[in-house]
């Protein structure tokens, strides 16, 4: 996993797996750099693989991590077609900007 | 392989460790398998999710000792489904019909969710413990069947291909059913190493849960009903059941030139196998529609030695199961296990029960043991001998002697009305007490009053009694003093008589009343001296006319064998012999005991010092204690 600070916009990269193995991780990993107050997060999902529910419940716990700030846009890039399915079942896309590019 | 596409089926089974990595790994293991069988991309994220929220389900639910069991993960693949099974050792949940979506800022409670809604079919069997969660998903028709099978490879062929095919396919598949049978012959060796180690003991329970777990997997079945013959061999119940709905009610089998009804009952009575398809069986009363109106399985008896022990049903609900040569052969298998097991398993109970009783029996004889007098007190020139025979291993008849003083003794036998160990357990209390009171009075109408106000209440309390008789020797002035509460009378020979008369006490039984006043008699012992003390189980010897023994009888063969001037243990055995050669092969039905007072002569201190008997406990043969 990669995270990286552009200024406003922190990325997180590089994820092949977001799974109930290593979501409390991922949870920590970031939330480590959230006191830069970023304004845009952007969590590129392009070469995950697997997400299980235990990895919606972290991308959740930053939500909500970063829903008092005002402003802090969450963005999920290309995700593969089976995991953005499964943001729509479980309503997740209500929560993240899911932007292909 | 590639002509037995369209009819193959795939399983894989991953036992895995009971943590979150090695759940990750079994589902990930689970998506390369079907990805293997041509299962397309887009459906293999589906299917690894579901397992792996199975299994983490598994791991996150389990509390105690079953956190160190492993769970189970199934893949069971066939052309038209893909069937995904975890077994989990938790206290199980209830599945609901259908989740509604989790609100979005839920954290937790999505993987049910997600399964139920990725899937076709979602079921959860629950058992003793161990649960399955059965989740199933039909593949589309149309689909190109299997990786590395070309489409359109099986046009154009030629007869000779297509036969060469069809021979290849029989022999793979034979291979198959080998291997299976294999596998099943493995469980049964586990199966029989269990009944040995007697861990099976619930045959309804654990093995019949543990049996179902093998059985599903190996045959793809969806449901399953054990049945056992009832001991009465008139019905077949339920052992156990995939699932609680089936455990229905007893099967009735008909009776001789009756017709069975039902595919089960004619499975049984014809103890043949049968292969059934509800959705082609026009019978719409045929008990198997409990099951589903499209069941389709496959009904074997339980045999063992020719004879019906029950029967094993096994199928799919959704008219799916493989009728094969394979199916038949691993449920006939397990079939055969099954009645061997469940034969071995009552013969282990029998055994059991056996052994309890046995034991039963043993502290029962060690109770009269207690009971009976090891040795009796031999008083200078006279000759003292006891018997005791029970229509039981234990009874409530017993007698005993207790010297006062070198010139004196007392002499009681008593009956507690009632049989086997409570009776016994009465007379062993009274036994004492009499002994107590006998420290203390002379006097046996005294002895028996307060023998009376002390058990009473125990008496009245389960409706028993006992009656008794006490007597007072004074071996020395030949004066006896008696009191009957409720028992028959004592028989002596009178001063200058010849004959043999009956001294009569009245009084009631003890625990009668709660203060009876008891009345002593007393008369003189004639010299040589003869008094014979017994239970009215003498008397009431029958033989196999019916005819009683009585009391006229027992009077005129002791006045017969007093005066040829025998020692009291040539007296009792003679007795003894005499009575049972009476009753000859005739049942015994009452408790026998005596107690013999006779004049000793010379011959009887030798048989005093040889006669140092063991007791020996024989149904219907008297017991004699040593004399000392």
């Amino acid at each position: 996993m990669k995270i990286e600070n552009q200024g406003q916009c922190l990325s997180i990269s590089e994820i092949p797996e977001l799974t109930a193995v290593n979501s409390a991780n991922f949870r920590d990993e970031v939330r480590a750099v959230l006191p830069g107050s970023p304004s845009v997060i952007e969590i590129d999902l392009s070469q995950t693989r697997f997400v299980d529910s235990s990895g919606l419940g972290a991308l959740f716990a930053l939500y909500r991590a970063t829903a008092q700030r005002n402003g802090v846009i969450l963005r999920l890039l290309n995700p593969r077609p089976e995991i953005q399915q499964l943001l729509e079942l479980t309503q997740m896309q209500q929560l993240f900007e899911i932007v292909r590019r | 392989m590639s002509t037995l596409q369209l009819a193959r089926h795939a399983t894989l089974r991953l036992v895995f460790a009971p943590d979150l990595s090695s759940a990750r790994a079994a589902a990930a293991t689970i998506r390369r398998f079907l990805a293997e069988q041509g299962v397309p991309e887009k459906e293999l994220f589906s299917y690894e999710l579901c397992v792996a929220e199975a299994a983490y389900n598994a791991i996150a639910h389990a509390e105690g000792a079953a956190r160190e069991l492993a769970p189970v993960a199934e893949a069971l693949f066939t052309s038209d489904q893909v069937e995904l099974r975890v077994t989990d050792h938790t206290a199980g949940f209830i599945l609901p019909e259908r989740l509604p979506p989790p609100p979005p800022l839920a954290e937790h409670g999505r993987g049910l969710f997600i399964i139920q809604s990725a899937m076709d079919e979602v079921r959860y069997l629950r058992g003793t413990k161990e649960n399955i969660l059965i989740m199933r998903k039909r593949r589309r028709a149309n689909q190109p069947p299997i990786a590395g099978g070309e489409p359109g490879s099986n046009r154009n062929l030629s007869l000779e291909e297509s036969r060469q095919q069809l021979t290849e396919s029989e022999s793979v598949r034979a291979g198959l059913a080998g291997e299976l049978s294999f596998r099943s012959e493995t469980l049964s060796a586990i199966f029989r190493c269990c009944a040995e180690l007697g861990r099976s003991d619930v045959l309804a329970e654990d093995f019949g849960q543990r049996l179902l777990v093998d059985l599903f997997h190996l045959t793809t079945a969806d449901w399953c009903v054990l049945r056992l013959l009832s001991h009465d061999g008139r019905a077949l119940v339920v052992a156990a059941a995939s699932e609680p709905e089936l455990n229905l009610g007893p099967l009735t089998l008909p009776l001789a030139g009756e017709e069975p009804h039902g595919i089960v009952a004619t499975v049984a009575m014809t103890q043949t196998a049968a292969r059934f398809d509800l959705r082609e069986d026009s019978d719409h009363n045929e008990p198997l529609r409990t099951i589903g109106p499209e069941a389709t399985g496959l009904v074997c008896p339980l045999v063992f030695g020719g004879t019906l022990v029950g029967t094993l049903a096994v199928g799919r609900r959704d008219g799916g199961f493989p009728l094969g040569k394979l199916q038949d052969e691993v449920v006939r298998v397990f079939a055969e296990f099954l009645a061997i097991q469940t034969v071995n398993l009552r013969h282990h109970k029998e055994e059991v029960r056996n052994r309890m009783f046995a034991r039963e029996l043993e502290i029962a004889q060690e109770i009269q043991h207690l009971l009976l007098p090891r040795t009796l007190p031999q008083l200078e020139g006279f000759g003292l001998a006891g018997g005791w025979q029970s229509a039981r291993e234990v009874g409530g008849d017993f007698y005993d002697a207790l010297a006062v003083d070198v010139q004196s003794l007392f002499l009681m036998v008593a009956d507690v009305m009632g049989k086997g160990v409570p009776a016994a357990l009465f007379a062993a209390t009274m036994r004492g007490l009499l002994r107590g009171l006998a420290a203390r009075s002379d006097d046996p109408a005294e002895i028996l009053g307060g023998l009376n106000r002390l058990l009473y209440a125990e008496l009245s309390a389960v409706n028993m009694f006992i009656t008794a008789q006490v007597v007072h020797v004074d071996l020395q002035t030949r004066q006896m003093t008696a009191a009957s509460a409720g028992h028959c009378p004592l028989l002596y020979v009178p001063p200058g008589r010849h004959n043999v008369v009956a001294l009569a006490t009245q009084g009631l039984p003890i625990g009668v009343l709660p203060d009876t006043v008891y009345r002593s008699a007393t008369a003189r012992l004639g010299d040589p001296a003869t008094l014979l003390l017994y239970t009215d189980g003498l008397t009431d010897t029958r033989n196999t006319e019916g005819k009683l023994f009585g009391q006229r009888r027992l009077m005129g063969w002791l006045s017969a064998n007093a005066i040829a001037g025998h020692t009291a243990n040539e007296l009792r055995d003679r007795l003894a012999t005499e009575l049972n050669r009476f009753r000859g092969s005739a049942e015994m039905d009452d408790d026998q005991a005596f107690l013999l007072l006779t004049e000793a002569r010379a011959g009887e201190v030798r048989a005093a010092e040889s006669g140092r008997q063991r007791f020996q406990f024989q149904r219907g043969s008297f017991l004699f204690p040593a004399n000392s």
